[in-house]
């Protein structure tokens, strides 16, 4: 898997696991090992999909009738 | 925000943008908005006090001081602990706030937190190694704080208790895997005996008056004629009796202390007329309060201030148990509405500052108890409405002020629990839903009926005691009265229980802390069925149970010997009458309980292993727990199937929920062979604190398709985030059958709830038809977060603007911004139930 | 020898003029105050920072 922030290239395991917080979603967010940045990883495909700043929701909105409500 | 900003906008225009904060600010009176401002923010952010907070020292010097001269003093060690306890207030610095009617705080200066040197060594230590905290200059108070840790090495409570514990159930549970806290008597969750203390019958004078009659009388008695064995225990009661009278004796002089402060600012310092009557006002009430019963509102509060401020003078206290309405309530009445000597306006600022008062409160606690407290000092989770001791609705016009003052000074702690029964009245229930409408998270609320037949059921409290319950903790009820109330319940008797399924997996075998912590119930790839599968978790849960109740159950019979509480005896009944310390568990009839943290994870994950290993049999068993040690890396597929192929509790699914109901029936029959010194049961509590991320990196992966550093569930019986798919009614549903009564001690429910659908009177109807839905299934407790997604992420990248905004985290609120980047995610990512 | 009966901020108890009370007001960036502390009407006050003469 390649860090979209420095390019750094090593296999998903080898970036830092830290959590999901959606347990039934395929994303993780993982450290690169190189930059430390935080990234959302789409862990079926084995890519990085967003680097996670401050508000970043990569699981979109929560479950439910917020998930449902216009934008 | 800029003032000037705030200053152009109304009310009504925050309160349309639900920017409740703001329009608080607005709202509430220049002395409120003063005091709520002065509070210096103790509650700890990731592990660390707030820049500026710093320890005190002066107390530790202080004790430690009266230690050393009491080192070769013939008093037994209740007495020269009752001295240390008088020497502290008799010279502690005393302060009192520009504005304030209310006086009293645990440490010497506001922005201090007050650290007790005797509790146990480790905590001293990390006073030591915790540099941010460390008052200037660092290097002379390094030294101060060497000199007071070197002083109780060996002498500190724990220091003392450790060589009395089992050893190996001390390992295990001090690998921090399966429990939380020490159990020491000083420190924990003390109930009061509010009903000897706080009915206005008597206050310290009248007990010391009671006690010298009882010295007196049992002087004459060991010098009669004649010895039997009783003469002996005749001196001990005469030594606990006289401790009591030295910390009352003290608690007076301290109260003098701050009268003779205010009367001094008036006389020398004060210029502003009005303000020189209150500081009058502030000193008489502290010449009455606690030597005499209160006879205003004012003179109440003050009373409470000072005992909390002396129990935790005596104690490290983590909660706050108190029933303010019921017993702070006749006087509001008699003030506001009888006498008419203080107008509505100007209670709620006394009842604000009551609240702004025990929001400032803070008592340096180990590293895990502020990791797991995100943001806050302790659960004071304050306990209102309810029924009186015959049953009648016991709410009153300062149930409703403290929840309008609430919303006025927005504080994170204290919270309130709100005991719901059949006749509370709309406009009662009006005042709760406006908490919550406004984002407040509390009052959370509880089932008065079933929790007076829960407590009847698990310790045989008299109905007319479990009708006076307030919370001990966060959620657990305990009658305040004689021989009802538990003078402590350890932390340490909370179990991580997602273990019990992790050491279903391995063994009992703990890859995280690297050691035997479970029982050894065998290799689970050889279970041929769901049963064995089901008995190995019998035995795990019975074996981590045991292991951190008998370590509480060793502590609280060496306590009242070891490390006895003078003060909080003093304001016992059953001491005063006994002469024995109130921590003597003969005394009491019982109230003990264990916290079960992280309880769902091993529902889930049972419903899973059936379903796909033993049902379906799409994956065996060795396949499960190679992807469980590799933490499900290189088998997403298959972890999406665990977390979505199989039944998820709180979708009113009868194959998960039976589960659910079957491990409680389990634990509840295992808690009744448990016991603890007073001879009575140890029922499950599940709720989470703030565990669920605390225990993010202990907890290995598990069969529900969660990894290691996950978040836990958050709680209690709340579904996982996200996982509850089929609404409101069918998490209610799943969670009805449980029996709250009979299958464990109560139950949390977090739910979230949509703040756009909640607003006018529309949203107030939904709530109540859902609420009388909550009632007739009988669940115990509910509470609620009412923020929407858009303000939380806002308040993720903006966190100066958003300072104010509260959230229900488990069992207590916080700011968000207090709280860590993965609870917060935690938090949004449940899922908001459309009513 | 300076001692905190010649002080400013020395309050002495009625009955035990030998005691007393060091009172002091204090600005801090989130509140103002008064504070005290008990003190002997005799502590040497040459070395005490906040000193200030009757
Ligand atoms: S300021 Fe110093 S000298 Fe003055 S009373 Fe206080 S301690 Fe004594
Ligand atoms: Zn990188």
């Amino acid at each position: 898997m390649k860090c979209t922030e420095c390019g750094h290239n090593a296999p998903l395991e080898s970036f830092r696991y830290l959590y999901n917080a959606r347990i039934d979603a395929s994303i993780s967010i993982r450290q690169c090992t190189n930059c430390e940045e935080w990234l959302a990883v789409d862990e079926l495909k084995g890519v990085v999909t967003q680097k996670i700043a401050q508000g970043e929701a990569p699981w979109g909105k929560s479950a439910g009738i917020e998930g449902l409500a216009s934008d | 925000m800029a003032k000037a900003a705030i200053a152009d906008r109304s009310v009504k225009e925050f309160e349309e943008k639900q920017e409740w904060w703001w329009a608080a600010e607005k709202k509430r009176s220049s002395r409120l908005d003063y005091l709520r401002k002065a509070i210096w923010k103790k509650g700890a952010i990731g592990g660390l006090y707030a820049p500026g907070v710093k320890v005190d020292l002066e107390r530790p010097v202080l004790q430690t001081q009266k230690a050393r001269a009491l080192e070769f003093s013939p008093d037994p060690y209740v007495i020269k602990f009752a001295k240390m306890i008088a020497h502290i207030l008799d010279n502690k610095t005393i302060f009192i706030t520009d504005n304030a009617q209310l006086v009293g705080y645990t440490g010497s200066l506001p922005h201090t937190i007050a650290w007790d040197p005797s509790l146990g060594s480790f905590l001293n230590e990390e006073v030591y190694n915790d540099p941010t905290a460390i008052p200037d200059p660092a290097e002379k108070s390094q030294q101060i704080i060497r000199d007071v840790n070197n002083y109780w090495i060996g002498k500190s409570d724990l220091d003392k208790m450790i060589p009395v514990f089992d050893m190996e159930d001390l390992g295990k549970m001090l690998s921090g895997s399966i429990g939380w806290g020490v159990p020491i008597a000083r420190g924990g969750y003390s109930s009061k005996d509010y009903e000897y203390i706080m009915t206005g019958k008597r206050a310290y004078q009248a007990i010391i008056d009671e006690l010298n009659q009882k010295i007196d009388e049992a002087d004459e008695q060991t010098h009669a004629p004649g010895a039997t064995t009783e003469t002996s225990k005749i001196y001990d009661k005469i030594n606990n009796w006289e401790a009591m009278k030295i910390t009352l004796e003290a608690g007076i002089r301290v109260a003098k202390r701050y009268a003779r402060l205010a009367r001094i600012i008036a006389e020398h310092f004060e210029e502003d007329s009005n303000r020189r009557e209150e500081l009058l006002r502030v000193a008489e009430s502290c010449e009455q309060v606690p030597a005499y019963p209160p006879r205003t509102l004012q003179e109440s509060f003050q009373y409470d201030i000072f005992i909390q401020m002396m129990s935790r003078t005596e104690a490290v206290e983590g909660a706050w148990p108190a029933r303010p309405d019921y017993y702070h309530g006749p006087y509001y009445d008699k003030d506001v509405n009888i006498k008419k000597n203080l107008t509505k306006e100007e209670a709620i600022d006394l009842v604000g500052e009551f609240l702004i008062r025990a929001a400032e409160v803070c008592q340096f606690k180990p590293k895990f108890a502020r990791e797991g407290l995100q943001g806050i000092d302790g659960t004071w989770v304050w306990t209102i409405g309810g029924v009186d001791k015959e049953g009648r609705d016991a709410c009153n016009d300062l149930t409703v002020a403290l929840m309008q003052a609430a919303r006025l000074v927005r504080v994170a702690n204290p919270t309130f629990g709100f005991r719901w029964h059949p006749r509370v009245k709309d406009e009662v229930m009006r005042e709760i839903f406006e908490c919550l409408r406004q984002g407040l998270g509390y009052p959370n609320i509880r089932h008065d009926p079933v929790l007076i037949a829960n407590s009847m059921h698990w310790y045989g409290h008299p109905i007319e005691e479990a009708r006076l319950w307030c919370n001990q903790a966060c959620l657990s009820p305990c009658p305040p009265t004689k021989h009802g109330f538990q003078p402590m319940r350890m932390a340490n008797a909370t179990a991580n229980c997602a273990k019990i399924i992790e050491y279903v997996m391995t063994g009992g075998y703990d890859p995280v802390v690297n050691m035997q912590v479970g029982a050894e119930t065998g290799d689970v790839t050889s279970f041929t069925d769901f049963e064995q599968f089901f008995e190995a978790w019998t035995t795990q849960m019975k074996t981590i149970f045991s292991i951190l109740v008998r370590a509480v159950n060793r502590a609280r019979t060496l306590a009242p010997n070891l490390t006895p509480r003078p003060f909080l005896s003093a304001i016992s009944e059953r001491s005063i009458e006994s002469g024995m310390d109130t921590l003597t568990p003969s005394l009491e009839r019982g109230n003990a309980w264990v916290t079960a943290f992280t309880w769902v994870e091993n529902i889930d994950s049972l419903a899973a292993v059936k379903k796909l290993v033993f049902e379906d049999k799409k994956y065996t068993m060795a396949e499960l727990k190679n992807a469980l040690e590799k933490n499900w890396e290189g088998h997403e597929q298959m972890r999406l199937d665990f977390v979505k192929n199989a039944p998820k509790w709180g979708n009113d699914d009868d194959y998960v929920d039976d589960i659910m109901v079957r491990c409680l029936k389990t634990a509840a029959k295992f808690s009744k062979e448990l016991k603890c010194p007073s001879g009575n049961n140890w029922p499950i509590l599940p709720e989470n604190v703030s565990g669920n991320i605390h225990y993010a990196n202990i907890v290995g992966a598990l069969p529900n398709g969660r990894r290691l550093g996950d978040a836990l569930y958050d709680g209690g019986i709340s579904p996982g985030p996200g996982l509850d798919k089929k609404g409101p009614t069918a998490v209610l549903k799943s969670c009805g059958k449980i029996n709250h009564i009979t299958d464990g001690r109560a139950f949390l429910l977090n739910q979230r709830l949509s703040p756009t659908q909640l607003a006018g009177e529309k949203g107030y109807q939904l709530w109540r038809a859902y609420m009388r839905t909550w009632a007739d299934l009988e669940l115990d407790h509910i509470q609620f977060n009412v923020v929407d997604d858009s303000t939380l992420r806002a308040a993720q990248k903006d966190p100066e603007k958003y300072q104010e905004v509260i959230v229900r985290v488990a069992g207590y609120s916080a700011h968000f911004v207090d709280i860590s980047r993965k609870t917060q995610d935690n938090i949004i990512q449940r899922t908001v139930q459309g009513l | 020898m300076t001692t905190c009966k010649d002080c400013k901020r020395f309050f002495p108890l009625e009955d035990n003029p030998e005691k007393g009370d060091c009172v002091e007001r204090i600005v801090d960036p989130r509140q103002a105050y008064y504070k005290s502390k008990p003190v002997n009407a005799g502590n040497d006050a040459v070395s005490c920072s906040s000193f200030q003469k009757k």
